[in-house]
This record gives structure tokens, C-alpha cells and sequence, in this order.
């Protein structure tokens, strides 16, 4: 049932009243999508695009202006679904008074777990913050603060994981980490919800990509389908013109035609080489360029 | 209600661990220095003036940590952004509302049965008579740090901290009042005047400093309506500190 998926979001539109003005920003219009169980689903758009307001709507922080949304069916309000969520927030921030081991037993113990102490240590081993469970969060990093997001987030092996951008403020080997966690709690059971501005973690890990631009949807398929279904490939030619590089991209069953009829007007080829789309390409033509509207 | 235990615990812990309640604490206990001072001074019926004092100085400091203690505490959650991990999952409106209420409400307490002690110390240090009504006295004055706290809290979902302190202090002063004193206030309208002041709250039933101080005795049942009375104002002003918190969106 498309109703039981674990997020569906149907026609959802925020505004928030311009301060000093007459009328209201429209920081999300008209979109619609969903989460499939066990999926990872990427969540991309420009600054300001409307991606956190989207999420904080999923997670019932902020009300909806029209529209609606469900996570398994029920509000994002319902006690019963927030057990099975985990999130970590962009930018996230802790109390400075408290230590890592002591976060997580009160959110285990607010959120009913029964966990050991043992337990919480292997936690935040996993997430690299082995040596520093009894250290003030005074003393954290901006990554750490993020290691630790990511902890309270898996400490309750949630069914759903909504990630706000998670990974702005990680090195790039604890990026790979991240994302080897990410794949781990997939291969659980888990559905991810990733918003990320770094379209590489998106590629690499998710199964679908919903790409937000001026607060409207402007493309959502399976990260096959918007790299492009068919194989392409780029014949790299010397132009008998300027003798300059030329490239041209042609799918795979016109591709020995092609090189035939070059080979018949005596056209040098270069190179015949796969030509791999990137997401970064796609959202690009699909936000025309990217920049805010 | 497991939630809100474990939220006020740990609202109890971070009170603890911030300079705010030991800044407050200072205050109090620069005030009972003055006040231990004053039997040095020729002064009749030192004792009575003594516990007048003191007592006076629990009630502002009930007013003081109210304010201290809580006024922050909800927009700096949102400031520093610790509320959102907090009200997205484990948490909902309702348990951070009275997780934190309790956490605050344990403390205040606390430092004013300190406080209370500190008196009681002063008055026996000096071979002054204990009167023992005080910690009756003193746990109506807990009662209305409790109103107090519950209404910093309301204005603190709406209110910047800045213009919490003058709005509670004006709601206190105005509790107060009696109802020819706050007629007064507007002596144009004085049906008005005698219809608010029946809605607004009455504080001046947690004070029995005067009664204590000239040896008479406060009668059980006044004592439980009393405290029955503060508990349910300050339930009434949590459901509206909800009902604002509950409409708000938190970008």
C-alpha cells in the first residue's frame, strides 16, 4: 500500500509570513514524493531550495501549509512512528555540560531502550568516538558534534534514518565511514532519507534522487534512469577544420555506425570511450545551473 | 511519564552545571548576610524584623531564580539548536514543556529550602525564637516560585528573555495587589479592574510572612488551599505555555 511506505509526502507547500512585509515566502510548493521501505532515497537542491523545511515538516517540526504527510501511514506526530525514527539535524548541537556516554542515557532512557553501558561504547566506537565517551562535548569539533548526531541517531536500530545534510563537516575519510555506516543500517532494513549538498555521497549510496529547485520538485527518478538508461559513449575525433579535439556523444547502437562512417571520410578517431553522466550534470540541467530562483 | 523523569533529571544536571543558579545563589546568600547582620543593630523586636526580612528575602529570591533559571532555557534550546534533535524523536512538545518545568522547579525549590535553612541558622545563631511556621511559610513561598516559573515559561515562548523579566515582574507585582489597589490603577473603569483582578493571580494568599512574625499560628486547611490554589494556577498557565509552544513552528 503506497499509504504504508515510511515517508509519503502528497502536495506538501510551506510559507512563512515575510518579517516587516506584507504577503509570505514560499519556501516549498506543490511537491510530492515518497520513501519506499528499504530504500535510499537522496534529497538534493541549491541553498535555500527547501530541503530542510521539507524534512522539518517530515519530522513534524514545522506545520504544513497545505498538503500532507505520513511516515507508515500515521502523522509524523504519533508517538508510535518516532520510535522508529532516527535524525540527525543540520548542524547539529548538544548541551556543552554533558559528555557523549551521558547523551546517550538519557535518549536511551527517553526513548524506553535498555541498553548497557557496554552497549552505548560499542555505539560510539562504530561511530569513531571511541576515545572520547567521557569527554565534554564542550571540547567537540564541529564533525565530532556530527559523529555524535549519527550515534543518537542508530542508537535505536530505527526503521527510517532522515539525514540534514549529515556530512558537511567531516573529512573525506570519515565521509567513507559515514557512508559505509549508511549502507550497513540499509543492508538492516533501514530506509534512508539522505539531504546532502555533496552529490558524490549521493550517487554513490542512493537508490533515488529527488532534486528540489525554487521549492518545487524538478526531477525525481531512480539513480539509473537520471544518469541515463542507455549506455552512451563519447568518440573524441580531430577536426579537419582546425585540427582541434572533438567530442560527440552517441548511444551504444548507433555507435559502430558512426565510427564506420567516420572511418569513410577519413576522420581521425582519438578515443571511443563510455561517457558517464553525473549527478552533478543532472542536477545542474535539471536546476538550470544550480543557482537559486 | 518515564520521558519527562529522565528530561527533568537531566534539565536538573545541566541547572546545575551552569553559573546561572550559583550567580542566583550568591544573590540569596549576600542577602541573608545582610539580614544575619541586622540583630548587631539596635533594633527593637529584632527577631520579628529578622524573619520579616528573611521571609521577604526567600519570596524575591523565588522571583529571582524563576527568572534565572528559566527564561533562557527554551530560547536558548532553540538558539543552539539542542531542542531540535530533543522535539523531533524521543521528545514531544508536551514531555520537553514539563521536563524542563520540573527539572527547574527541582532546583528552585532546593536553593530556597537552602535558603530557609540559612535563616532558621541565623535566627538560632543569634538566640532568636524559630517560629515553627517558617517552613510552612517557606514551601508557600516554593508554591509561588512554582506560578512564577510556569509563567516564565509561557512568556518564554514568546517573549525574548530581555522582556520575560518585566513582564513576569509586572504579573508578580500586580498579583500582589489588592483589588482597591489595582482599581486604582484605572479608576475609570472599576468594574473592569475588579473583573481582571479576579482573573489574575492572587499571590498575596502564599504570603503569611506578617502572621508568622507576630507569633500567630496558619490554620492546616489554609495552608493545603493555598498550595492547592498555586499548583492549579501554575497547571493553567502550563497549558497555555503548550498551547503557544504547541503552535509554533520550529524553523
Amino acid at each position: 500500500m503506497a499509504d504504508m511506505h515510511p515517508i509519503q509526502v502528497t502536495e506538501l507547500s510551506k510559507q512563512f509570513p515575510r518579517k516587516r512585509k506584507l504577503g509570505s515566502i514560499h519556501a516549498v510548493s506543490d511537491i510530492s514524493f515518497n520513501v519506499k521501505q528499504g530504500e535510499i532515497v537522496g534529497f538534493i537542491g541549491h541553498n535555500g531550495a527547501g530541503k530542510t523545511t521539507t524534512i522539518k515538516c517530515i519530522l513534524g517540526l514545522l506545520k504544513p501549509s497545505e498538503g500532507s504527510i505520513s511516515l507508515w501511514g500515521n502523522a509524523p506526530a504519533d508517538s508510535r512512528v518516532r520510535k522508529r525514527l532516527g535524525y540527525i539535524p543540520e548542524n547539529p548541537d548538544y548541551d556543552n555540560s554533558f559528555t557523549p556516554m551521558e547523551y546517550l542515557n538519557m535518549f536511551a532512557s527517553m526513548r524506553g531502550l535498555s541498553g548497557t553501558w557496554n552497549d552505548w561504547k560499542k555505539l560510539l566506537s562504530r561511530v569513531g568516538l571511541a576515545r572520547w565517551e567521557t569527554t565534554g562535548i564542550k571540547q567537540f569539533s564541529k564533525g565530532m558534534k556530527q559523529r555524535m548526531s549519527l550515534a543518537i541517531a542508530l542508537q535505536s536500530n530505527p526503521d527510517l534514518l532522515v539525514l540534514d545534510e549529515p556530512t558537511g563537516g567531516l573529512d573525506p575519510i570519515a565521509r567513507k565511514e559515514f557512508r559505509e555506516i549508511i549502507l550497513e543500517e540499509n543492508t538492516r532494513g533501514a530506509s534512508v532519507f539522505l539531504s546532502s549538498h555533496i552529490l558524490s555521497d549521493v550517487e554513490t549510496i542512493c537508490h533515488r534522487a529527488v532534486i528540489l529547485s525554487g521549492g518545487r520538485l524538478v526531477a525525481e527518478n531512480s539513480m539509473e534512469k537520471l544518469l541515463g538508461e542507455e549506455n552512451l559513449y563519447r568518440i573524441t575525433v580531430i577536426s579537419r577544420k582546425d585540427g582541434t579535439e572533438v567530442e560527440e556523444i552517441i548511444p551504444e547502437a548507433d555507435l559502430q555506425s558512426r565510427i564506420d562512417s567516420l572511418r569513410r571520410d577519413n576522420i581521425r578517431i582519438i578515443r571511443v570511450e563510455a561517457a558517464i553522466k553525473s549527478l552533478e550534470e543532472v542536477f545542474l540541467a535539471a536546476t538550470g545551473g544550480g543557482e537559486p530562483q | 511519564m518515564r520521558a519527562v523523569y529522565t528530561f527533568s533529571l537531566m534539565t536538573l544536571h545541566m541547572l546545575f552545571r551552569r553559573r546561572t543558579l550559583w550567580g542566583i545563589l550568591l544573590v540569596i546568600l549576600i542577602a541573608l548576610a545582610g539580614i544575619a547582620s541586622v540583630p548587631s543593630f539596635d533594633v527593637s523586636n529584632q527577631g520579628r524584623f529578622v524573619l520579616d526580612f528573611g521571609l521577604f528575602g526567600i519570596e524575591l529570591g523565588s522571583l529571582l531564580l524563576a527568572l534565572g533559571l528559566a527564561a533562557n532555557l527554551y530560547p536558548r534550546d532553540k538558539e543552539t539548536r539542542t531542542l531540535m534533535p530533543l522535539v523531533a524523536v524521543p521528545l514531544s512538545r508536551w514531555q520537553y514543556l514539563l521536563g524542563r518545568f520540573f527539572g527547574a522547579a527541582i532546583v528552585q525549590a532546593a536553593a530556597l529550602l537552602v535558603t530557609c535553612l540559612g535563616l532558621m541558622l541565623i535566627l538560632l545563631f543569634h538566640k532568636l525564637p524559630v517560629p515553627g511556621d517558617l517552613l510552612p511559610a517557606t514551601l508557600l513561598i516554593i508554591v509561588e516560585g512554582w506560578f512564577l516559573l510556569s509563567t516564565v515559561f509561557f512568556f518564554s515562548f514568546f517573549a525574548s528573555p530581555p522582556l520575560n523579566w518585566p513582564l513576569t515582574t509586572m504579573l508578580f507585582i500586580v498579583s500582589q495587589m489588592s483589588v482597591s489597589e489595582f482599581t486604582g490603577l484605572l479608576p475609570s473603569a472599576p468594574g473592569l479592574m475588579r473583573v481582571l483582578r479576579m482573573i489574575l493571580p492572587h499571590a498575596d494568599v502564599f504570603h503569611i510572612k506578617d502572621p508568622i512574625a507576630h507569633g500567630f499560628s496558619i490554620e492546616p486547611v489554609y495552608f493545603l488551599i493555598a498550595v492547592f490554589y498555586g499548583l492549579c494556577y501554575s497547571a493553567f498557565m502550563l497549558s497555555l505555555a503548550l498551547a503557544v509552544f504547541r503552535g509554533r513552528d520550529l524553523k
